[in-house]
């Protein structure tokens, strides 16, 4: 009950996903957010030591890569109503066939030294392919049923290449090569060729998946999220739609598990064991399981703190390196709450945007005086969590127009529903 | 409307807020331009640098071309040779229009890398000039001119970024504090450094120097024995923090990742921590990672020996975890094992943190059907994996089994219980009940620079790590890689090649022996091989038995390294090692020889 009051937002207009004021802000905020990177990216590339290197080349990197396989979950959520957890297997599947394929010996896998594209290809071909028929096999069942499946897909994925030591074994493949364009890690320039074709490829990924909603598919795909019976009843193949779907969101998931294999130059089944297909939901979580954007801003809020967790000041005393998934489960536990719709859908929540802004202003402000441009990184994250989790608590408590003692009392009334205060 | 207007006035309000922080930001990390002269200049070399780092990096990638220009050209080129050997006419045309071709190419990429290289050459001059310019702008007006920017690598080294990459999670985080400890100590007894704190080891060490140079610890990164998590620490801590060099991973295929991670970036060094692959080295052989530990097979040398000859096994089967240390580890077993006249007629390998063993151990042979087994499954795994055998094949008996290092650890053993009382454990390279000068005066650091060392995160006295072959493993690269600096007076100015080469020479007099590297800069080190006994209070102890001198990583030539280690190699075959039947005996830590 508290949640759907919080959730209560003036500015949105019915129609779901992909209409009104709340997308059209979530848009440009988008925009902007990609203007930001591009921007950062060519900065860095002509001005190089303004922005730490490290910052570009591996956090933001990195952020944008897993954005692109954390879409793919998004895109199944927000548009078909499937929540997938299958889509870590699939950017390794595709990463491991692109291992398999280009590597020359010296590693475990096939070493097949072919061009760097070919393998390319066939990674996202074997891995679309494969999305396929797994999406075909998991179409007729839907929510916990459909979770399960492709939990199980995923484990069976990382057992797979695990055992399999023909391909990988649990040592995973190294010294993958990238193509000729991004060039080998010890050139000077290959981190911001990295960059811009990852930015480019979310770019590319971001607009697609828009376009895709658009389509007469894309409509008829949130029909059967919406009401499949219905839509079976108008004719429409809901598990074909569904399957479609996964196939397409397989698709997209490849194109991060090539980047992936490009960034890391290795892949092993560790990377997609159960801990890499909860970091991967939990990235879509956090940035919002409903709008597209969130898929970026999630990965980003992830990797940035797990980066940047020694860094968060008035934790850092109690929060040392191994304790980064406490916060990350404490960031999800805010939002889960306070904001349900991850953080691209703070402005459903009343002040959530001020305080989440005075949070990371703060926060950020002190984290800069402390521990330097690391701090202020983690601690605008930190705030802006903060404060939407205040805006939330805020928004409850103000929910109940009392008095300071009226809140408290039924603070205190909590879990004992004979007690509560006839006057809500 | 109205709420628009406040909500945008919140908005300007909390923008400028989120400015003041990034300034804030950016005043805390620049600390160093002070005046407007000194910012000038510097921002005139800067951009002098940004033009010669762009020309260099031009001329690089020109040059690059020219040299793949020039392989595709050998590749036609043999490929020419090929098709005229195979008589194939078409394919001889083919492949001569290819080599002309690729030799068209190759002349075009040699002029535009002579052209670029002309560029940057102009660039560095260009830069030249616009660095005098600032040092003069910057020396004429004040009293005090400010240093002229560094020249790229003729400055001597004044200090020297360190990191350790340890585990401080999954299956061997409990070792995380005696880790790092091993290397702290390293630096306290052979670098002058002072130990912060005598109960933390995390709280690093400061003062330590080599030759003048400041040896500065800067990070300690904290991975969870997977591939995963070790490359993205190994990144945060060279790439964001800028350490130049790295001591660690702790384990099998996180070395591997590292060991490629060197590969991949030569301006740095990588020592390793404590774990035991084979490939790392023997496969990987990155020319700047560092091992001054044995591999998973070498600490095994003398069980399989022990095994048909003692014990009088003329079969055994193989359990281990499906991974690089453990099929390193069960290779030098089975090795051996076969060398002496035994057969290996099972080979099992359950994954890493299997939890529930039983499907695995019912593959086995029964009791009846082998003569013994061979133990390989490590950390956490053991315990489950041997109850799930006895209820599976029934009671343990010492005599029918043995295991590598993880057999010998006493908090395994005694979870075990009596029943293994007798049976053989492999080494890990050292052997703590050793009646030597030197294991005294090992001991005897360890409790000279700390009072505790916890262990898996509680306190625990600092002797315990004595008997902790992770702690010396650490001490050892450290130690390894102190010498290493200590021979090129710790100056790195002209890059790291030196250091390589430095550390390639280390010869350690190490606690239980001495530990050099052979060429593919691995351990060639003493093993010993321990037995579990009831001692008189009837408390289970573990005592060293046999001692195989200065084992290298070929393993008395078994192995290459291609194909490596792996479920189904090495074959079992005889073939001669030569410390069968030549192990020296060890009673009450004594040397038989």
């Amino acid at each position: 009950m508290i949640l759907t009051r919080l959730r209560g937002d003036p500015g949105e207009t019915p129609g779901g996903v992909g209409s009104g004021d709340y997308a059209r802000n979530t848009r440009k905020l988008a925009a902007a957010l990609f203007v930001a990177l591009v921007l950062v990216g060519v900065f860095q590339a002509i001005t190089p030591g303004v922005f730490r290197h490290y910052f570009v080349d591996v956090v933001m990197t990195r952020s944008l890569l897993f954005g692109v396989a954390a879409a793919s979950i998004v895109f199944l959520s927000a548009f078909g109503g499937m929540i997938s957890l299958a889509q870590t297997l699939m950017y390794g599947v595709c990463a491991f066939t692109v291992g398999n394929a280009v590597t020359t010996g010296g590693s475990k896998g096939l070493n097949l030294g072919w061009n760097p594209w070919v393998g390319v290809a066939l990674g996202i071909g074997v891995t679309t392919a494969l999305g396929f028929v797994m999406g075909l096999i998991a179409s007729r069942s839907s929510g916990l049923y459909y979770l399960m499946i492709t939990l199980a897909y995923g484990v069976i994925g990382f057992y797979f290449f695990g055992q399999v030591t023909v391909l990988s074994g649990f040592g995973g493949v190294n010294q993958v090569r990238a193509p000729a364009f991004i060039g080998e890690p010890t050139d000077a320039t290959n981190p911001e060729r990295l960059f811009f074709t990852v930015l480019v490829v979310s770019v590319v990924v971001y607009l697609l998946l828009r376009y895709v909603s658009r389509t007469p598919f894309g409509l008829a795909l949130q029909g059967v999220r919406d009401d499949p019976v219905r839509m079976n009843s108008l004719g429409f193949n809901v598990a074909m739609h569904r399957t479609w779907a996964f196939t397409l969101a397989a698709f997209i998931a490849s194109l991060g598990g090539v980047l992936y294999v490009w960034e890391q130059r290795a892949i092993s089944p560790t990377t997609i064991s159960l801990v890499g297909i909860l970091n991967l939901l939990i990235m879509a979580i956090i940035g919002g399981v409903l709008v597209l954007e969130g898929a970026w801003l999630g990965a980003f809020i992830y990797i940035a703190l797990e980066n940047y967790v020694r860094n968060v000041v008035f934790l850092n005393n109690w929060i040392e390196e191994a304790r980064f998934r406490t916060l990350a489960g404490a960031i999800v536990l805010v939002l889960v709450l306070a904001c349900p719709d991850g953080v691209v859908g703070l402005r459903k929540v009343r002040g959530a945007v001020t305080l989440s802004l005075i949070g990371a202003a703060v926060w950020g402000t002190v984290g800069g005086l402390q521990e330097g441009d690391r701090g202020a990184i983690a601690g605008v994250i930190v705030g802006a969590v903060a404060g939407i989790g205040a805006a939330g608590l805020v928004g409850w408590l103000a929910g109940h127009r009392d008095t300071a003692r009226g809140v408290w009392s039924r603070l205190l009334a909590t879990g004992r529903p004979g007690q509560v205060p006839a006057r809500n | 409307m109205r709420t628009v207007r406040k909500n945008s006035t919140w908005l300007r309000l909390s923008v400028a807020a989120m400015a003041l922080a990034l300034l804030a930001a950016a005043c805390a990390s620049d600390t160093g331009a002070e005046d407007a002269d000194a910012a000038l200049s510097a921002a005139q070399s800067a951009r002098g640098e940004a033009s010669t780092a762009l020309a260099d990096a031009a001329a690089a990638a020109a040059a690059a071309d020219a040299a793949l220009a020039a392989a595709e050209a050998a590749q036609a080129a043999a490929d020419l040779a090929q098709a005229t050997a195979e008589g194939n006419e078409a394919a001889v045309a083919a492949a001569e229009q290819a080599l002309a071709e690729a030799q068209s190419a190759a002349e075009d990429a040699r002029s535009q890398a002579a052209a670029a290289e002309q560029e940057a050459a102009q660039a560095r001059e260009a830069a030249a000039a616009a660095e005098a310019q600032a040092a003069e702008a910057a020396a004429a007006p004040p009293p005090e001119p400010p240093p002229p920017p560094p020249p790229a690598a003729a400055e001597p080294t004044t200090s020297i970024k360190l990191a350790i990459l340890s585990d401080c999670e999954g299956a061997f985080g409990a070792f995380h504090d005696r880790d790092i400890a091993g290397v702290v100590t390293a630096f306290a007894e052979h670098a002058g450094a002072t130990v912060n704190d005598r109960t933390a080891p995390q709280a690093g060490f400061s003062n330590a120097s080599i030759n003048g140079v400041a040896i500065e610890l800067v990070g300690i990164g904290c991975a969870d024995d997977t591939a995963e998590a070790a490359l993205r620490e190994t990144r945060r801590l060279m790439e964001d923090i800028g350490a130049e060099i790295m001591i660690g991973p702790l384990s099998g295929d996180e070395s591997i990742a590292v060991a490629n991670y060197a590969k991949d970036h030569p301006h740095q060094t990588f020592v390793n921590g404590t774990s035991g692959a084979q490939d790392s080295t023997m496969a990987v052989r990155a020319p700047n990672f560092f091992r001054f530990n044995g591999d998973g097979a070498q600490w095994n040398a003398g069980l399989g020996d022990i095994a048909h000859n003692v014990l009088g096994w003329e079969t055994a089967a193989v359990i281990g975890d499906d991974y690089s240390f453990a099929w390193t580890s069960t290779a030098g077993f089975i090795a051996e094992f076969c060398a002496a006249g035994g057969d290996v007629i099972s080979r099992v390998y359950p994954p890493l943190n299997t939890t529930d063993y039983s499907g695995f151990v019912e593959q086995l042979p029964g009791v009846d059907e082998v003569d013994g087994y061979f133990w390989a499954v490590g950390g956490a795994g053991l315990v489950p994996a041997l109850n799930a055998f006895e209820d599976a094949k029934g009671e343990i008996v010492g005599q029918q089994h043995m295991g590598n290092l993880f057999w010998g650890i006493p908090d395994v053993f005694r979870a075990i219980g009596p029943r293994v009382e007798g049976s053989y454990s492999g080494g890990f390279g050292n052997a703590p009940d050793l009646q030597t000068d030197k294991a005294a005066e090992f001991r005897a650091i360890i409790n000279s620079h700390f009072d505790e060392i916890p262990f898996g995160g509680a306190p625990a006295p600092a002797d315990a790590a004595y008997f902790d072959a992770f702690f010396m493993n650490y001490y050892n690269n450290a130690w390894g890689l102190i010498e290493g600096l200590k021979a090129i007076g710790a100056d790195l100015s002209g890059g790291h090649e030196p250091l390589w080469e430095a550390i390639s020479n280390v010869t350690l007099d190490a606690a239980f022996g001495e530990i050099s590297l052979d060429s593919n800069r691995t351990a060639i080190q003493d093993q010993y091989v321990g037995r579990i006994y009831i001692d008189d209070a009837g408390e289970m102890q573990s005592s060293t038995v046999a001692f195989v001198p200065q084992v290298d990583q070929t393993f008395g030539g078994t192995f290459t390294g291609d194909p490596p280690p792996s479920r189904d190699f090495p074959p079992c075959e005889v073939r001669d090692l030569p410390w069968i039947g030549n192990a020296t005996p060890v009673v009450d830590g004594v040397l038989q020889n």
